[in-house]
């Protein structure tokens, strides 16, 4: 989104529409900010009335320029209070609102009574659908989340919408209880439907949208017990992320299918295919904790425990606040790989302390309980 | 890049490789206001725009 859709120029007319407001979450001054806009999920954009600061639209995930242009006219619209011309609006403006609010179950309740009110060619109904598929996700309700995976479907088919659609989809299939009925039918459903809007052409989804979807099938044919399958998937993955790394336009624009590329290599237990990607990364974005961060797991990986302790080295200075803490338990392995245990619980002890020392809305629980129970537990060993 | 709404639940629980990137410092078509939502929502009380709020992270 970042290197691609607010760099268009076809945003630029929109610049007196609103105020622009960009906020790193991972930045300490913005920590009360996150836990107000009660953020679950990167991207979010928020729409906010100045006046008294709720929040009258919400969307997570990227958007394509032209899912953003919609996006903007109908909070514009959204912003202005004027009362809906119908009822189906008026279900859509309390559900926006609700989901502002982070009344989630009331939200999806809203979402759900907008489309079944919503008459053919409604222009909100992806994005209708494609928060009420958050919402049920985000409350474990998978078997509604594929009904209305089933259900939006044929109503959004050949639209960049229907990647989103068929990958929730079959996410919430293969969530589904192992022994539920219909369970395996319905992962099949959503795994061919996926597989549909993957095909050439295309549709013309982000490239985020559709790398995405490559994951939600490598999950799904591991859950069937398919390795060759899952494989061939990761290959399908690396390639399309290649593509579309070899037709950026900028270093910045390269760089950002690093992670998922890096994901992909992972997969395919070929972690020395992103050394040539981050070290250029690493070249072109020198302020940049990522690349040297992500060198340290790949040569981790790779077992080359000297190259990823120097990596973190250099990634260390670099980062702070959450991700800090990743960094250094990347660094506690490095060390327990040397068979350094010292050194690798003190990396531990140090990730935990910055871990304990977030602000709220950065403070993750898990992640603290997580901690302390592995250095509770005996030295890491190294591996292989 | 994105994750998927499964992965972004967990805010970027995406492999080891630390989730779904961002660029910093890149070329922006519109005038963002970085880091300061006390001067950003001046701005539009002062214009009587709307906000729009962009939340991401450098990972």
């Amino acid at each position: 989104m970042r290197a691609f859709v607010f760099t268009d120029s076809a945003l630029t007319s929109r610049a007196g529409q609103f105020v622009w407001l960009e906020l790193n979450v991972d930045d300490e001054r913005n920590a009360a900010h996150r836990e107000r806009l009660s953020l679950e999920a990167l991207p979010t954009f928020y729409v906010v009335n100045p006046a008294d600061e709720s929040v009258v639209m919400r969307r997570v995930d990227g958007m394509t320029v032209a899912e953003m242009g919609s996006f903007l006219d109908e909070a514009r619209t959204a912003a202005t209070g004027t009362t809906p011309s119908s009822p189906v609006e008026a279900a859509l403006a309390r559900a926006d609102r609700l989901n502002g609010e982070g009344k989630k179950a009331d939200a999806a309740a809203a979402y759900r009574e907008a489309l079944e009110r919503a008459p053919g060619g409604w222009p909100p109904y992806g994005r209708a659908v494609g928060a009420l598929l958050f919402l049920q996700q985000s409350l474990g309700e998978n078997r509604a989340c594929l009904a209305l995976a089933r259900e939006a479907l044929p109503r959004v088919l050949g639209s960049p919408t229907s990647v989103m659609v068929a990958r929730t989809g079959l996410d919430c299939a293969v969530e589904l209880k192992k022994d539920e009925a219909g369970r395996a039918a319905a992962i099949q459903e959503m795994e061919a439907a996926t597989r549909k809007t993957l095909a050439p052409p295309g549709v013309g989804a982000a490239a985020d949208d559709v790398s995405s979807s490559y994951l939600s099938l490598i999950d799904a044919r591991k859950d069937a017990g398919d390795s060759a399958g899952a494989t061939k998937d990761a290959e399908a993955w690396a390639a399309f992320l290649e593509a579309q790394a070899g037709a950026a336009r900028t270093p910045e624009q390269r760089a950002v299918f690093d992670s998922h590329r890096l994901s992909a290599y992972l997969e395919l237990k070929q972690p020395e295919r992103a050394i040539p990607m981050l070290q250029e990364s690493e070249k072109d974005l020198p302020d940049d904790y990522n690349p040297p961060a992500r060198l340290a797991v790949a040569y981790l990986e790779m077992k080359k425990a000297d190259e990823a302790l120097a990596a973190s080295n250099r990634a260390l200075p670099k980062v702070a606040g959450p991700r800090r803490v990743r960094v250094l338990q990347t660094r506690s392995d490095i060390f327990a790989a040397k068979g350094d245990s010292a050194a690798s619980r003190e990396a531990l002890e140090q990730a935990l302390a910055c871990a304990e020392s977030l602000p709220p809305g950065q403070r993750s629980e898990g992640q603290i309980k997580a901690l302390r129970k592995k250095l509770e537990g005996p030295p890491a060993e190294p591996k292989g | 890049m994105r994750p998927t709404v499964r992965t972004a639940l967990a805010l970027g629980l995406l492999a080891a490789a630390g989730g779904v990137a961002a660029a910093a410092d890149i070329e922006r078509a519109l005038p963002f206001v970085s880091d300061d939502y006390g001067k950003a929502l001046a701005e539009a009380r002062a214009q009587k725009l709307p906000l729009f709020i962009e939340a991401w992270a450098p990972w």
